[in-house]
């Protein structure tokens, strides 16, 4: 059969990650499909990153809870990757002729795509995490990779040296190139942290996929096999330094803060700023209406999204499409996800109300936290759908449904 | 399930009178309601109801329509085997003058009604906000064995150019007129939006082209009273038809309402428009807002009261904008104030300027400008 017409590059998206850190959020949706800053979800963000950046091919790799993220990338539409040649494909595990299993490990996930990528016939991939929130020029990176004749190319970013014990560190010669890649050093060589975004050399990360897929004693990750065995050989390893905003949303209070970070705003390169003509995040459109903020609404300090009506007061807060905000209801610090109901008098404080969830009339959810440590933000989190009885009282830090 | 009616749409409407706001558009690509454009409403309704056979009829300064419609996409018309189609103004005599009336306008689109399959066409006005099931409209068309239905709505906005309809109790209509001094009060009128057989529409068309006549409603519609079983289908939902400027601010500020809300976006169909991205709307610590409509995209650190803010609106500290309109891309300035006042797309007011109109002579600017 005829083959696709070649690309230079394409993207595969890991997205099949359960996400348990964020509990009740992604006990039916994965953790890519949450929804962001009142009216994205998670992988708005790597998806509109590759089409900004010029990649126009995206395998998205899926396995938990597929079917809303399915039905949310749809054909691609939304991010402009419905095309002829190339766009958005879902790859979900399927069974072969002789064999057929789950995706084992984030490389093996690779490696049971190798036919679709051939049939692109790519010389360099780029390997995504479907739950980052960041705008990256991926062909500035890939510019790095052919520039340095890379087989490998990670990106990097700055920790605090006494937080690098957290993540997986690369070690760098004076040029740039890898060395050593160490997962929590418990004494940090250097504060480069893995951001967990790749680029391959094609021919070259095919060998390694088959070879590890080979070993049997393997987890079949890029992160603990696949990288370490890479340096072990002396492949050409470089690092490219990216200094924007990056945050890993995985747990509840990393999710809570960025969702925050998007409400600071800002357009220096440490912030995150959404209202970037010359890097649009785009996401699939709710036919709602405007906003409405009725006669007794208040509105301080606050991102509000369409279809959403206030009737009371909210501040400091992230209120996504298609909510309603009761009468004499409060609502601060928190982010109210799409659909979910804040009803007359409840009173909603450092907390994340999930999708179409309802807060019943006179509730007190959370409390008003002063300054935190990034990541041990005390949130109290109702699932989505939950129906919270009217009175009810959750304290900080709960998770009800 | 396939729909058996096909749209022709008539993108400007001559007897409306949108001055300012009509320099550069067409009304059927006048914003409405924070992020819509008028001609949303009956592309809406008409893709709910499967009517995904569309052509537009335009006459002049298209492009804003065009530029919006793009392949249709946005209400999922861009289809194998039908779709939207804008037919720009055809030249049709030596004096180089585009169509007089709907019946050379419709004369113009034969070709395009004879090669479609469909046996019905829905013909409309865009110039209307409304949300209706265009279903019940073709099956009230069959059960009343109507040669023509022609949608009615009661309004108290009897402007002159209105036509009056009198219905007869089995909703036939036995007089289409202008309306006199006599008529206070709310008054039945045409909707302009009428469903007809394609092969019945054709022969009146032709008949008529050919007779030098060019007024659909006096030389067809009332011309055929007699001869033509043409039915009232009243539409009891909430209509909105924009004509002049102070109706355009009036059924705008109607949006304030939610019960008009309800109906309009929550009724049939899911009213779709063009995809902005558009970023969620910041409010600022300043920000005071109250009874008003806002678009995604807007940033406001001011006052803003019984108003609508279309998309990407910013609104400076201390600006107060009260009973107004602002288009998308205004920029209102520190400590700027307006009352009943319309600015149209990417004006700027610049600090500390007052600008005030009245209710029932709203102060328009006109777009791109800065005061």
């Amino acid at each position: 059969m005829k083959k696709s017409v070649k690309k230079e590059c394409i993207a595969m998206l890991l997205a099949g990650g359960q996400g348990t850190r964020l509990g009740v959020l992604t006990k039916d949706v994965a953790k890519p499909a949450v929804p962001f800053a009142a009216k994205y979800r998670i992988i708005d963000f790597p998806l509109s990153n590759c089409i900004n950046s010029g990649i126009d091919t995206v395998g998205v790799l899926t396995q938990y809870q597929p079917f809303e993220l399915n039905q949310y990338i749809g054909n691609g539409q939304p991010w402009d990757l419905d095309r002829l040649s190339g766009g958005i494909f879902v790859l979900p595990p399927f069974m072969r002729a002789k064999s057929g299993e789950w995706y084992k490990g984030t490389a093996n996930a690779i490696y049971q795509n190798i036919e679709f990528i051939d049939d692109y016939n790519p010389d360099y991939v780029l390997i995504l995490s479907g739950d980052h929130i960041y705008k990256m020029d991926y062909a500035e990176m890939l510019a790095a990779h052919k520039k340095n004749k890379a087989d490998c190319t990670i990106a990097v970013r700055d920790v605090p040296i006494e937080e690098a014990s957290r993540f997986g560190i690369m070690n760098l010669k004076k040029n740039g190139e890898i060395y050593e890649f160490e997962e929590k050093p418990a004494q940090p060589k250097s504060n480069k942290a893995s951001m967990g975004i790749y680029v391959f050399t094609w021919s070259v990360l095919r060998r390694y996929l088959v070879e590890d897929e080979e070993n049997k004693e393997s987890d079949n990750d890029f992160g603990k096999n696949i990288i370490p065995k890479m340096i072990a050989d002396g492949q050409r390893m470089f690092a490219y330094q990216f200094n924007g905003y990056w945050k890993d949303v995985g747990t509840i209070s990393s999710l809570w803060e960025a969702n925050m970070d998007v409400l600071k705003g800002g357009s220096s390169a440490e912030d995150l700023d959404l209202d970037d003509e010359s890097w649009k995040i785009y996401a699939r459109n709710i036919a709602e209406p405007p906003q409405f903020i009725s006669p007794t609404g208040r509105v301080q300090n606050c991102l509000i999204s369409e279809g959403t009506v206030v009737h009371g007061t909210v501040k400091d807060s992230i209120v996504s499409h298609s909510a309603t905000i009761g009468k004499n209801a409060y609502v601060e610090g928190s982010i109210i996800m799409p659909g979910a109901v804040v009803e007359e008098n409840a009173d909603v404080r450092y907390s994340i109300v999930g999708w179409d969830a309802i807060v019943g009339k006179g509730c007190m959810v959370g409390e008003t936290l002063s300054d935190c440590k990034p990541g041990e933000w005390k949130i109290s989190v109702i699932a989505p759908g939950y129906e919270l009885p009217e009175n009810s009282v959750v304290g900080a830090n709960e998770m009800i449904g | 399930m396939k729909n058996n009616a096909l749209a022709v749409l008539f993108a400007s409407d001559e007897d409306s009178h949108l001055n300012d706001l009509t320099i550069h558009r067409t009304t059927a690509s006048l914003p409405y309601a924070g992020r819509y454009r008028l001609i949303d409403f009956v592309l809406s309704n008409l893709v709910h109801a499967n009517i995904t056979k569309i052509g537009i009829i335009t006459r002049n300064n298209y492009n804003s329509l065009m530029d919006h419609i793009r392949q249709g996409r946005d209400w999922d018309l861009n289809r194998k085997n039908s779709g939207i189609s804008v037919y720009p103004p055809f030249v049709f005599n030596a004096a180089h003058e585009v169509y007089k009336g709907k019946i050379e306008a419709l004369y113009m689109l034969r070709g395009f009604m004879l090669k479609s399959s469909e046996d019905y066409v829905v013909v409309s006005n865009t110039n209307i906000a409304f949300n209706i099931d265009f279903d019940e409209v073709a099956k009230f068309h069959v059960e009343r064995g109507a040669d023509i239905t022609m949608l009615t709505y009661s309004t108290e906005d009897v402007t002159p150019r209105k036509l009056v309809v009198t219905a007869d109790k089995n909703k036939r209509i036995k007089d289409l007129r202008f309306p006199v001094s006599t008529d206070t009060g709310k008054q039945l009128c045409n909707l302009n939006i009428y469903y007809i057989k394609k092969d019945l529409l054709i022969s009146l068309i032709d008949n008529a082209y050919a007779h030098g006549a060019y007024d659909f409603e006096k030389d067809i519609v009332r011309a055929g009273l007699e001869d033509l079983y043409v039915m009232s289908y009243e539409v009891d939902n909430y209509v909105a038809v924009i004509d002049r400027i102070p109706t355009y601010f009036k059924r705008s500020m109607d949006l304030l309402d939610p019960e008009v809300r309800e109906d309009l976006f929550y009724g049939h169909s899911t009213i779709l428009t063009k995809v902005k991205d558009s970023v969620p709307t910041k409010y600022k610590e300043g920000a005071n807002v109250h009874n008003s409509i806002i678009a995604d995209g807007c940033e406001v650190g001011g006052t803003v009261e019984n108003s609508i803010l279309f998309r990407s609106v910013k609104v400076g500290k201390g600006a107060v904008i009260r009973n107004s309109i602002v288009m998308e891309n205004g920029i209102i300035m520190e400590n700027a104030q307006l009352d009943y006042v319309i600015t149209d797309k990417s004006c700027i007011i610049q600090s500390g300027r007052r600008l005030a109109g009245y209710e029932s002579y709203p102060m328009v600017v006109v777009k791109n400008k800065i005061i």
